[in-house]
């Protein structure tokens, strides 16, 4: 498992995790407080991971704070994505008001669509993706 | 700033947007805000300082400013720079204002940008303690089913009545004659000084229809509507009244209620 870790304060900054599962799917696990300053850090990893055809979830539980660019950088995730025939999902299960609140005034929980379990967002990708390496 | 004020005076970096975000959560804590104000406040102050440091300075960073004023039932919070304003820019990619601003807007009471080019850019955000009530759960109640125009009376009467007039009757298809007959009559109305008008301002509404433009000129005062039609009398040459398929003044009611007397009448192709 790799990830960028920081925190101060009792303040989690972003934290970034990649995990693998035996089906060959990535999960990049976005935890702690993400902005502006670790929106290229996201933007790196999903491009690396779209570059080589693997189909990803991204799994915004464990978030407590995303803003305006973080969705833009999902949003792109999604429609390189679909353009290239890689699956594609989005993960938040019950967590920060903060990220709730984002994902359902700009529409992006039923738009993305945003699962509210791991396990539909795999059955998704596996359904709506290329097969995983 | 009141003594009960903060103010916050940083560089304007990606990677300073959380102690600002951090701070305001704070003075949410200490103001006793619920969990959801406060992540709201955090959004919304957030997207006003990602705003700064995406926009406001070319190179180095300047200053973002951030003021934050509690007060009896909200917390005014202004987030500053001292940089060249807002600039468009396409293909912005990884920066997009995109979803910045509608979460401003959506989250907070009410908010106001100014400044200008090379003024810098000052956004104002107020936030109720409670959240605010949905007024009428985001539905228009009172959706005009004709084009309205108020106008003061004077000289930008007739220029704004001869556009709108025309681009209505262009895209009812009027022929060429017809639309200039129909800009003939806005200008007439145009002509009226307002003393014929019961509020002081020049009202006409006009409703498009399949190939007609129906116009009530009005609330006028008694006797408005027939000096308007007098008015409407070219000298050896008839009255411009019969550039319209049909002409009467009606009584009516203001939308206050109060009754009054319009004019009404009826352009075809």
């Amino acid at each position: 498992m790799a990830s960028n870790s920081g925190s101060f304060a009792g303040v989690r900054t972003g934290e970034l995790a990649l995990e693998r599962n035996d089906a060959g799917l990535a999960v990049v696990t976005v935890s702690g407080e993400h902005d502006l300053s670790t929106a290229p850090n996201l933007r790196r990893r999903l491009g690396r991971l779209l570059d080589e055809g693997t189909a990803t979830v991204i799994d915004l539980s464990p978030a407590t704070f995303i803003d305006s660019s973080i969705l833009g950088v999902i949003l792109d995730g999604r429609r390189r994505a679909a353009d290239s025939g890689i699956g594609f999902a989005v993960v938040h299960t019950t967590g920060a008001d903060a990220v709730d609140r984002v994902l359902e005034v700009t529409g992006l929980r039923a738009e993305l669509p945003v699962h509210a379990r791991r396990e539909e967002a795999f059955t998704e990708v596996s359904s709506s993706g290329a097969a995983p390496a | 700033m009141t003594e009960a004020g903060f103010e916050l005076t940083l560089p304007a970096t990606a990677e300073n947007v959380i102690v600002v975000r951090q701070a305001i959560a704070g003075i949410a804590e200490a103001l006793g805000l619920g969990g959801s104000r406060v992540a709201d406040l955090k959004t919304v102050v957030t997207e006003a300082c990602n705003n700064v440091v995406l926009h406001a300075y070319e190179g180095d960073p300047g200053p973002l400013q951030v003021i934050a004023e509690p007060g009896d039932d909200e917390l005014v919070v202004q987030v500053a720079d001292e940089g060249h304003g807002f600039r468009p820019r396409a293909n912005e990619g990884e920066t997009s204002l995109g979803l910045g601003l509608p979460l401003i807007a959506a989250l907070s009471d009410s908010f106001e940008i100014s400044g200008g080019a090379g003024q810098g850019s000052r956004t104002t955000v107020r936030f109720g303690y409670a959240p605010p009530e949905p007024r009428n759960n985001g539905r228009p109640t009172n959706v005009p089913k004709e084009l309205e125009i108020a106008l003061a009376p004077g000289t930008m009467v007739k220029p704004v009545l001869a556009r709108v007039i025309g681009v209505l009757a262009a895209r009812a298809e009027f022929s060429v004659d017809r639309l200039a007959d129909t800009v003939l009559l806005g200008d007439a109305v145009s002509s009226s000084s307002g003393g014929d008008f019961s509020d002081g301002r020049v009202g006409i509404s006009i409703k498009d229809g399949d190939g007609t433009l129906d116009v009530r000129v009005g609330p006028l005062v008694e006797g408005g509507g027939e000096r308007l039609m007098s008015e409407m009398a070219v000298p050896g040459a008839g009255s411009l009244r019969s550039l319209a398929s049909s002409m009467e003044v009606t009584k009516g009611e203001t939308p206050e209620g109060e009754s009054a007397e319009f004019l009404i009448f009826e352009v075809s192709q």
